[in-house]
């Protein structure tokens, strides 16, 4: 906790009778790399707003920097974030909007990352166009720019490759992932499985407000109820795990089988197997991020 | 918050709309100098009512009368659709989440987008005088003016305008019209605060001064239709008609405070509490 950049306890956010998000809490520390997962309306872009002090909560305590969130609290220039999409002046050019946003706060453009921020944007001399001939890609990119400009040591990015065509998205994922292995601490929102799945150490998964599960990607997929597995003699071992009480249905697949677990854990298997007498050669979640991120979802429970 | 005032004004002033507003503002007076000019000139035409009348004696009142035409329906819409889209209008971009994450205190932004927006109208409204009195003396010459003194039994004689008190007068003029709508900046600014659309916040401003003036023109309404925003615009007239400073300029501009005190205060407190949801 010392040593947390963020710290969310209790987070509760009204619209009149809409509760958009429900005692909420989690924390990131330096150089982690946190997924915010979620579905349409289950509160993730509530959230980050409530953290860059856009919006004000209704009940709990949100730190930054361990210094509680206010509108427009000093902390923020510590912060890089994309909330939504990039917004600029469009009657202004590239390079434009980031020296005025930059002055905003009456900053010296001169101190200012902007080798280290065009260098990400990588928009060649479109900087000095109108941003209202940019396509959406450019924006974003431009966007990228902007929150890199103060080196930040947070990035909050609320659904970054929104509106991108695939060419793109991999462009901001990779570029994500190039600011992660350079130990910047990050915050991701997005509905886009795979991209969290490649970025993220850790996931946060929200449904209708609340936190539905928390943990490393490893760990959430793990978590789900399908075990893939193979031994030396797949006949007797499809006779020993139906036999589990812990086991709702055994299938053949592939070489090896696939293991619906009712309520037990994939070790369960493994000492029944090894029990057995058979030489157990793979287990392993069956699915993805996505798989258990519906599952979730579908079950609504709460894994830790 | 000098450097947010710059930033403020370059965004303002490299938009194709201020340069649409200052063109029109340069176009239309000149037109009216022309009809002036063209209407009234010793050939049997209409000299107009008021300060249109008056401005056949001299360029240096022309200003005036382009003024009185201009003052009571442009130059609102005008600057009500500066006032109603400080905030408004970088809400609906989605700029305005990006400045307050900058971060940008929302009392400073507020503070510093209402004074560009105010430094703006002030600048349509010297524009439209400058023009009108570049043209006026271009037609009809920079001369002192007469007024004839009205009908026998009048409280008014004629009286005499040298070249200096037209231009002082002028000057006074410009500026009480430019400050008369200080209320409007103060309305568009609070309604710029509550809505995120742009186009809401200045038709509710421009719609507030249409309403005013319709009120105002419905005697019925006794004293409290020195309430209203619009109800002192033309005081400034009888400097010129009258050659008095009348009270009525004095009233316009406690009414105006009084608006500016009111509707900023609001703005700033419904600002600072809003949330951001653009």
């Amino acid at each position: 906790m010392a040593d947390a950049i963020v710290a969310v306890e209790g987070l509760s956010k009204h619209f009149g009778p809409v509760l958009a998000v429900d005692d909420f809490s989690f924390t990131v520390e330096r150089s982690q790399v946190w997924g915010l997962l979620g579905p349409n309306g289950a509160g993730k872009t509530t959230t980050l707003r409530i953290l860059m002090g856009l919006e004000r909560p209704s009940r709990g305590n949100v730190r930054l920097f361990d210094a509680p969130v206010t509108p427009s609290c000093p902390q923020l220039v510590r912060v890089g974030a994309m909330v939504e999409q990039a917004a600029f002046v469009p009657h202004l050019s590239g390079l434009t909007n980031l020296r005025l946003w930059w002055e905003a706060n009456g900053a010296r453009f001169a101190d200012a990352d902007l080798d280290g921020a065009l260098a990400v944007a990588a928009l060649g001399d479109a900087i000095h166009r109108k941003v209202r001939t940019y396509s959406q890609g450019m924006k974003q990119r431009l966007g990228f720019a902007r929150l890199l400009l103060g080196r930040p040591e947070l990035l909050v990015l609320d659904e970054p490759t929104n509106g991108l065509d695939p060419g793109e998205i991999r462009e901001i994922r990779e570029l994500i992932g190039r600011l992660t292995l350079q130990g910047a601490t990050v915050l991701l929102s997005s509905h886009h499985l795979t991209e969290v799945e490649q970025v993220c150490s850790d996931v946060l998964v929200m449904n209708h407000g609340r936190l539905v599960a928390s943990g490393t990607v490893s760990e959430l997929i793990g978590a789900g109820s399908s075990v893939y597995v193979e031994v030396d003699d797949r006949e007797r071992a499809y006779t020993v795990l139906s036999a589990l009480p812990t086991v709702a249905g055994v299938l053949l697949q592939g070489d090896g089988l696939l293991v619906d677990l009712r309520d037990g854990r994939r070790s369960d298997l493994a000492n029944a197997l090894v029990g057995a007498g058979l030489r157990l050669e793979t287990i392993s979640a069956n699915q993805n991020l996505e798989d258990a991120f519906l599952g979730l979802l579908d079950g609504d429970r709460v894994v830790s | 918050m000098i450097s947010l005032v710059r930033t403020e004004f370059a965004k303002a002033l490299r938009r194709g709309r201020t340069l649409a507003i200052g063109l029109a503002l340069v176009g239309l007076p000149s037109l009216i100098v022309f009809a002036i000019h063209a209407r009234g000139n010793g050939r049997g035409g209409d000299n107009g009512e008021g300060l249109f009348r008056l401005a056949h004696q001299s360029g240096l009142l022309v200003p005036a009368a382009v003024l009185e035409a201009m003052s009571a329906f442009l130059l609102i819409v005008i600057a009500g659709s500066i006032a109603g889209d400080i905030i408004a209008g970088d809400a609906a971009s989605g700029n305005l989440r990006y400045l307050l994450m900058r971060p940008v205190r929302r009392g400073r932004l507020l503070v510093a987008k209402a004074f560009v927006a105010g430094t703006l109208i002030w600048g349509c409204t010297i524009l439209v005088t400058v023009t009108a009195l570049v043209g006026g003396v271009l037609f009809f010459g920079a001369h002192p003016i007469t007024v004839p003194g009205l009908a026998i039994g009048s409280l008014f004689g004629g009286f005499h305008l040298t070249v200096t008190t037209l231009l002082e007068r002028l000057a006074i003029a410009t500026a009480y019209v430019a400050f008369g709508y200080s209320a409007l900046l103060a309305l568009g600014t609070f309604f710029s605060t509550v809505t995120d659309v742009p186009a809401g916040a200045i038709g509710a401003t421009i719609g507030v001064y249409v309403v005013s003036e319709i009120l105002d023109g419905i005697t019925q309404l006794g004293v409290i239709r020195y309430g209203f925003p619009t109800h002192y615009l033309a005081a400034w007239e009888p400097m010129f008609t009258q050659n008095r400073f009348p009270h009525d300029m004095l009233a316009g501009v406690a009414v105006q405070l009084a608006y500016v005190a009111v509707f900023l205060s609001a703005a700033l407190v419904w600002f600072n509490r809003k949330d951001i949801r653009s």
